[in-house]
C-alpha cells in the first residue's frame, strides 16, 4: 500500500508498548514497519535501536509515544518525593475524590491505591502543611508564613527529596504564595526539580490539582533524564531533525516544550488509532466515526465526531489518580484475538476477559497454551489459514484448536462451541460500542466503524449482524494503523486556566484579556506566525449553581466583546442540550476554564488513491470452506488485499489476506474497495 | 482582608533516649499520630522523621468514653 508524506521527508513514529515498541517510518512512498522487544529497564534503548533499523538519520521528523512515565507510576518506581500544601490538607492526596467504585461501596477493606494504607506516591511524613491561605477569589486570608515554611523545608533536606510539588488552595486564582513557596524550596534545598500546581494546571478544584502537579513532578524527574539520553542516542545516530512526543490526545508536542509539563505525555500511546482515523477520514470524507482497535487481549473503542477524536478533560491512571490533561476517550475491553473462552458456574460459554497474551498465546499456537480463544475459533472456523498468519512466521495448528474446544466442560456439541464463542465474542464487542455510544449521545446508524489492529478486520465485520452501523471499513495496512496515528497529528500547544464568572457584559472583558494572554504566550512559545497556525478557543461552562461543568464549548476569535455575550451563551445551551438532551436556558450561565490551543500544522501521512480495475472479474486467489459457523455451511473466495483495484466488489463469504492481518466478509454482506484503497463492508 | 491564626494545638512530645538508626541524632520522641491505620503512638526522629517504633495507641486518639475505660480495664 502506498503512502507517503505530503511533502517530500521521512517520517519516522515509535509507539511503546508494554511488550513491543512499534516503529512505523514512511520512506520513499512506502510503510517500513520495525518492531524491537521493548526493554522495561531501559526503553530508550528499545527506541534507538528500532530508530536505527528504520533509518532514522534520513529522517525530518521523529514522534514518540512513550509509556516509561506510566510503568514507573503502575510499578511504582518512583523518585522520593515532598508534596507542600496549605495547613490542614495534606491528606488530600489520601483521600482522593472520596468516591468508591461500584464493587468497593459494600466492602470495607478497600483502599484506593494511592492511599497511604496501599502504595501512595507519596508517603505521608513528606506530605508537610504550609500555613498560608488564600481566597477563591485571590486575596490572602493568611499570609504565607516563610519561618515555619522554612522549618518544614529544613526537615524535608534531612530526608533527601528529589524534588518538591507544590499545590496549594486557590493557587489558580492568585499564585503569588507557591511561587514565593517555590523560591524558598530552592534556597532551602537547592536546586531540586519543583513542580506548582499554578503553572501545572491552573484550574479549580484542589484534588485533581494535586494529584497533575504530583504526576507532573514524577515525570520531571523520570522524563528530563530519559530525553536527554535519547537526544543525545539520536544525535548520535545521525539525527538532526524535529523530536516530538506524542501527548494523551496523540497530538504531538516539541520535546523542549513537552517538558515544561509532562504529566501530559503519561499515556502517549492508545490515542493514536483515533487520530489514525480522523486523519484517514479526511480522505475518504467520513467526519463521523467509531474506531476499534483489537489486538490480542484487548479492544479499544473511541469517538471521532465531525472529524475530531473525543477528548475529555482528564483521565485517570488508576482509580482517583486524576491529571487535569486534554486526553482521548477511549473504553478498552478484554475482547481481543487472545480472549479466553471458557465455561462458566452455571454451564454457560463464556469469552474474556481474560486473554491467553503472547505467551502461550493461543492453543494453536502449540506454545503449550490450553484455553481455547477466539484465535482458535477462528482458525477452526476457516478464518485464519494456519501457514499465512502474521506473514507466515507463526504456523498454526488447526487440529490442537478445535481438540482444545473438545475438551471444554460443556453440553453443546464442538460445531456450536466455537460457533457460539465466536459470536459472543462479536457480541461483546458491540455492547461496548453501543455502551459508549448511548453515553456520548451518537446513534450508530450515522456512523462507520474503522476495523483496525492485527485481528480487528477479522471480528469486527461480524458486529454488522448486532449493530446497525453505516458500515465496517478496514483502512490500508489495519495491522499497523494506530502507530501510523503517531505520523498523522499536528504538533500542538495547549494552556487552559480557570477564571470563574458569569457569561455577561460585566465579566466578558477580563475573559477575552484572559483568553488573548494565553494565546500571545502560546504563539511566543511556538515560535510561529499566527496566520501560519489555527487557534482554537474553548471554555468549560455550568448552569449558575451546578456543581459540575459542560465542557468544550467553542469560542469565537478575536477579541470579545458585549456582543460575544449572547453567542457564547447560546453555545453552552446547544451543547448542554446535545450532551444531555435539555436546555436551561432561563439559568445564567457560569464560565469556569477556558482553554487555547495554537495547531501548527506538520507533515503527515498521505494516502494514495487506487487504481481502478477498468472491467473483468476480482482474481481470487483461493476458495476455502468455512465449518461450524453457518448451519449450512458454506464455501469463502479468498483475495489477496495486494490484488484489489478501487471500486472491486466482493460478496460475501470472503477472505481477504494481507501480511499482517485479515478480514473477513461474512455470509449476506458485501465488500466495496475505496478511492484509497479502504474496503467498506456492509 | 487577613485572618488571624490561632497557634495549633500541638500533641506533647516525650523525648525518648536514645540514637535515631538512620541519621544517628539523638532527636527520638514518643507521640501519638492518626493514621490510615487508626491512632498509633509512634516514636519517631524529629530530625529525619524515620520511625523508629509504631505501636496501636486508644482507638479513638484523645476522645475517650467510660465504655472505652472500661474496656481497657
Amino acid at each position: 500500500m502506498t503512502m507517503t508524506p505530503e511533502v517530500p521527508t521521512r517520517l519516522v513514529g515509535v509507539d511503546v508498548g508494554g511488550t513491543f515498541t512499534d516503529v512505523m517510518a514512511i520512506v520513499d512512498g512506502e510503510v517500513v514497519a520495525s518492531k524491537v522487544p521493548t526493554d522495561l529497564y531501559a526503553t530508550e534503548t528499545s527506541v534507538l535501536k528500532g530508530a536505527e533499523e528504520v533509518g532514522v538519520s534520513q529522517a525530518s521528523v521523529f514522534n514518540l509515544a512513550s509509556t516509561a512515565g506510566l510503568n514507573s507510576i503502575i510499578t511504582r518506581s518512583l523518585p522520593k518525593i515532598a508534596f507542600l500544601t496549605t495547613y490542614g490538607h495534606r491528606d488530600m492526596l489520601e483521600r482522593g475524590r472520596l468516591w468508591r467504585p461500584f464493587e468497593a461501596l459494600t466492602n470495607p477493606n478497600w483502599r484506593r491505591g494511592i492511599s497511604d494504607g496501599s502504595r501512595p506516591l507519596v508517603p505521608r511524613y513528606l506530605r508537610r502543611n504550609i500555613r498560608e491561605r488564600m481566597h477563591a477569589n485571590g486575596d490572602v486570608l493568611v499570609p504565607l508564613d516563610a519561618e515555619q515554611a522554612r522549618a518544614e523545608l529544613e526537615l524535608l533536606a534531612e530526608c533527601d527529596v528529589q524534588g518538591v510539588a507544590i499545590c496549594l488552595l486557590h493557587s489558580y486564582a492568585n499564585p503569588s504564595h507557591e511561587i514565593q513557596l517555590r523560591e524558598l524550596v530552592h534556597d532551602v534545598l537547592g536546586d531540586v526539580v519543583c513542580s506548582i500546581s499554578s503553572e501545572v494546571s491552573p484550574l479549580a478544584q484542589e484534588y485533581p490539582r494535586a494529584s497533575t502537579t504530583t504526576v507532573d513532578l514524577l515525570m520531571k524527574l523520570k522524563y528530563t533524564d530519559y530525553t536527554a539520553r535519547l537526544e543525545k542516542g539520536l544525535a548520535d545516530l545521525g539525527f538532526t531533525g524535529e523530536f516530538n512526543y506524542a501527548d494523551c490526545s496523540a497530538q504531538l508536542m516539541p520535546a523542549e516544550y513537552a517538558m515544561d509539563k509532562p504529566h501530559r505525555l503519561v499515556v502517549g500511546g492508545p490515542a493514536a488509532g483515533t487520530v489514525a482515523t480522523a486523519h484517514f477520514g479526511t480522505f475518504i470524507k467520513e467526519t463521523d466515526l467509531l474506531a476499534a482497535d483489537v489486538g490480542g487481549t484487548s479492544c479499544d473503542i473511541s469517538v471521532v465526531l465531525n472529524g475530531e477524536p473525543w477528548v475529555n478533560s482528564y483521565f485517570e491512571l488508576e482509580w482517583d489518580l486524576v491529571i487535569t490533561a486534554l486526553s482521548t476517550e477511549i473504553v478498552t475491553l478484554g475482547a481481543g484475538g487472545g480472549s479466553i473462552v471458557a465455561i462458566g458456574r452455571s454451564g454457560e460459554l463464556m469469552v474474556g476477559p481474560d486473554s491467553a497474551g503472547a505467551t502461550p498465546g493461543p492453543v494453536c499456537y502449540s506454545k503449550g497454551g490450553t484455553a481455547p480463544t477466539l484465535t482458535d475459533a477462528a482458525l477452526a472456523i476457516g478464518i485464519l489459514m494456519p501457514d499465512r498468519f502474521l506473514g507466515g512466521k507463526v504456523p498454526l495448528d488447526v487440529d490442537l484448536a478445535v481438540d482444545s474446544f473438545e475438551r471444554l466442560d460443556s453440553s453443546l456439541v464442538t460445531s456450536e462451541r466455537i460457533r457460539q464463542a465466536w459470536l459472543i465474542g462479536l457480541h461483546n464487542i458491540a455492547e461496548g460500542i453501543l455502551d459508549l455510544a448511548v453515553r456520548r449521545g451518537i446513534d450508530v446508524r450515522d456512523f462507520s466503524l474503522v476495523a483496525c489492529g492485527a485481528a480487528g478486520p477479522m471480528m469486527l465485520p461480524g458486529v454488522l449482524d448486532n449493530l446497525p452501523l453505516k458500515s465496517v471499513i478496514v483502512p490500508p495496512n489495519p495491522g499497523g494503523f494506530s502507530a501510523l496515528g503517531l505520523l498523522s497529528a499536528d504538533r500542538v500547544y495547549s494552556e487552559s486556566k480557570t477564571l470563574y464568572g458569569l457569561i455577561d457584559e460585566r465579566n466578558v472583558a477580563s475573559i477575552s484579556e484572559l483568553l488573548e494572554r494565553m494565546e500571545r504566550e502560546l504563539l511566543d512559545r511556538a515560535g510561529v506566525e499566527a496566520r501560519n497556525v489555527r487557534v482554537v478557543r474553548t471554555f468549560d461552562a455550568r448552569l449558575q449553581g451546578q456543581g459540575w461543568e459542560t465542557p468544550f464549548i467553542s469560542l469565537p476569535s478575536g477579541s470579545l466583546s458585549a456582543a460575544s455575550v449572547a453567542p457564547m451563551v447560546e453555545a453552552f445551551h446547544t451543547e448542554y442540550k446535545r450532551r444531555t438532551g435539555n436546555k436551561f436556558d432561563q439559568f445564567p450561565v457560569e464560565g469556569v476554564t477556558y482553554r487555547v490551543q495554537v495547531i501548527v500544522p506538520s507533515d503527515k501521512v498521505a494516502y494514495h488513491p487506487l487504481e481502478s480495475r477498468g472491467g473483468g472479474a476480482v482474481p481470487v486467489a483461493a476458495r476455502r470452506a468455512l465449518a461450524h459457523l453457518y448451519p449450512d455451511g458454506a464455501d469463502a473466495n479468498c483475495y489477496e488485499r495486494d490484488a484489489l483495484r478501487r471500486d472491486d466488489e466482493i460478496v460475501g463469504p470472503a477472505i481477504i489476506w494481507e501480511a499482517m492481518s485479515t478480514t473477513f466478509v461474512p455470509l449476506g454482506r458485501k465488500a466495496l474497495v475505496g478511492e484509497y484503497g479502504e474496503i467498506r463492508i456492509s | 482582608m487577613t485572618a488571624e491564626v490561632e497557634p495549633e494545638w500541638q500533641p506533647e512530645k516525650i523525648g525518648v533516649d536514645g540514637d535515631c538508626p538512620n541519621c544517628g541524632d539523638a532527636a527520638l520522641a514518643r507521640y501519638p499520630v492518626v493514621a490510615v491505620g487508626g491512632w498509633m503512638e509512634v516514636v519517631k526522629c524529629q530530625r529525619c522523621l524515620i520511625s523508629v517504633s509504631r505501636k496501636p495507641w486508644h482507638r479513638s486518639g484523645f476522645i475517650t468514653l467510660p465504655e472505652f475505660e472500661m474496656e481497657e480495664r
